[in-house]
């Protein structure tokens, strides 16, 4: 089911990481979505070529 | 009726499209739900905004995905069906629909992986960003392909080669067409209203269950609020809207209302039935002088009839005229629905009225018929033209045969029957267990059967040693 796969938000009190780690995991997550974006683009392209 | 390349080529893509509209219509109006929700959760901390977001962004993350695959689909098909009209209008259409994909892939879908995968890694304010950010995109998204069929509706700022093809001399006119601003408007409203109807009936029916479930009374609430403003705010963006159709489209307009006859106080068509081949309603309900009223706000203004128009010129009539009553019955009936709702909540009881509660899950696919019926009335009010008074559909279709449409246009309706199906049956299903968090299921008891055990799968005694 979906609801396995997508983080809930952090438990109230939980420590927080630093901000650097904090904003590494957003750029990373974001680039890893648009790679995989492109990855499937990039597929579609080869096959109907 | 001939089915030629033509007509299934228009088929197709008429097919194609009306599966993606009704997704990015939800997703547009859900994304900025979902950062409604996380802003309300992050200021308020109440429990309900959290677990309606969680619920909700499920039904974004598939509803999104079903959006993207239908999009693309017609990304080819101006290659594959449409090929003369890509070849001379993409200099102008190619680079509106550039930025589409680039505010959908680079916006969308790259911080909806922090929004499913992130917010424990990049905390509380970086995910909000990221919805926010997602929410943007959506937006951007509509822009753009709104923008580029706006051009299309009322081509301006380009010159046309000798070849044939169009060249943009003036970005901002092709931008900013002059009927853009009305059908932008109009068509993220329609979105908001077809996501707030859906989070209204998807409530409902959890409510028709459990009256006591607290987060479908909240995301009720908020659905009402809404479209109870929403509703009245569309029917002023659509008058609007159809007033510049009157000043720019006078055919598409003549067939919206069914007016064959070049006339002052032209009336106002409740139901008709329009006749091409007699160039006449052969029954007609009407108010009398009314329609020049709406069309040019007096009633003694002259409004042009379809037989200014040659034959050759005219789009259809029947299908323009239903599918414009369609929309706006469905549209008066949210206005009705919101002040209902209004009132039920002036008085905090919406979500103990089974008879509103009822009227709200039937109401909840509305607003994918209207966005239907409003794209049926904008393209098929713009024939017999692609690109309106310059380019005829005919001039635009691929050089392809009858048989190869046919075999693409089944194999698309057999596969999309099947894809759409489940996704939407996967999406009822979600909607149908709720936003409240399930409790943890209980541990399963210690086993005393070693494994391999023969009567391992028979109910236990509850005094059964173990073998």
């Amino acid at each position: 089911m979906a609801a396995s796969i997508i983080e809930p938000p952090p438990e109230a009190g939980a420590p927080r990481e630093a901000l650097w780690k904090r904003l590494a995991w957003f750029a990373g997550l974001a680039i890893a979505s648009v790679l995989a974006t492109a990855t499937v683009a990039y597929l579609l392209k080869a096959l109907l070529r | 009726m001939h089915f030629d390349a033509l007509l299934l080529s228009r088929l197709q893509f008429g097919f194609t499209i009306a599966f993606h509209i009704i997704f990015p219509s939800f997703t547009i109006g859900l994304a900025s739900f979902l950062a409604v929700l996380e802003g309300l959760w992050l200021t308020t901390k109440t429990t309900a905004f959290r677990d309606l977001y969680l619920f909700w962004v499920k039904i974004f993350a598939i509803s999104f995905g079903m959006g993207v695959v239908s999009g693309v689909v017609m990304s080819y098909e101006f290659g594959t069906n449409w090929s003369v009209f890509s070849t001379v209008a993409s200099p102008v259409i190619g680079p509106l629909l550039a930025f589409e994909v680039l505010a959908a892939f680079f916006l969308e879908s790259s911080f909806l992986g922090v929004m499913l995968f992130g917010w424990r890694r990049v905390g509380p304010s970086l995910h909000f960003l990221a919805t926010l950010l997602v929410a943007v995109g959506t937006l951007a998204s509509a822009f753009w392909i709104v923008s580029a069929n706006s051009w299309m509706q009322y081509p301006a700022g380009f010159v046309r080669l000798a070849d044939g093809s169009f060249r943009a001399t003036d970005w901002m006119a092709v931008i900013f067409s002059p009927t853009f601003p009305y059908r932008l408007s109009h068509m993220v409203l329609a979105a908001y209203l077809t996501t707030a109807l859906v989070v209204g009936a998807a409530s409902a029916w959890r409510l028709l269950k459990d009256p006591d479930e607290a987060e479908s009374g909240v995301a009720l609430k908020m659905a009402i609020g809404m479209f109870a403003i929403a509703a009245p705010l569309q029917l002023l963006a659509g008058d609007l809207s159809g007033k510049q159709v009157g000043k720019l489209q006078p055919a598409k307009l003549a067939a919206i209302e069914a007016y064959w006859e070049t006339r002052t106080q032209q009336p106002f068509h409740i139901i008709a039935i329009p006749d091409r081949a007699t160039e006449s309603n052969r029954f007609q309900v009407a108010v009398p002088k009314l329609g020049s009223w709406i069309a040019a706000g007096d009633v003694n203004a002259k409004v042009t009839g379809l037989k200014a128009f040659a034959p050759s010129d005219r789009p259809p009539v029947f299908i323009v005229f239903w599918a414009f009553r369609v929309m706006v019955g469905l549209g008066l009936a949210m206005i009705g629905l919101g002040a209902w709702g209004a009132f039920l909540c002036w008085r905090n009881t919406p979500e103990h009225s089974r008879l509103f509660l009822r009227a709200m899950v039937a109401m909840g696919p509305a607003g994918f018929v209207s966005v239907v019926c409003g794209w049926i009335v904008a393209e098929v009010g713009r024939q017999p033209y692609v690109i309106y008074g310059l380019l005829r559909t005919a001039q635009g279709v691929s050089p392809i045969s009858t048989g190869e449409v046919s075999v693409s246009l089944i194999t698309f309706m057999v596969v999309y029957a099947i894809i759409f199906s489940v996704g939407a049956l996967y999406i009822l299903r979600l909607m149908n267990s709720g936003p409240s968090p399930k409790p943890e299921a209980a541990a399963p008891p210690p086993r005393r059967r070693p494994p391999g055990y023969a009567l391992a799968a028979a109910p236990a005694p509850p005094d059964e040693a173990a073998p």
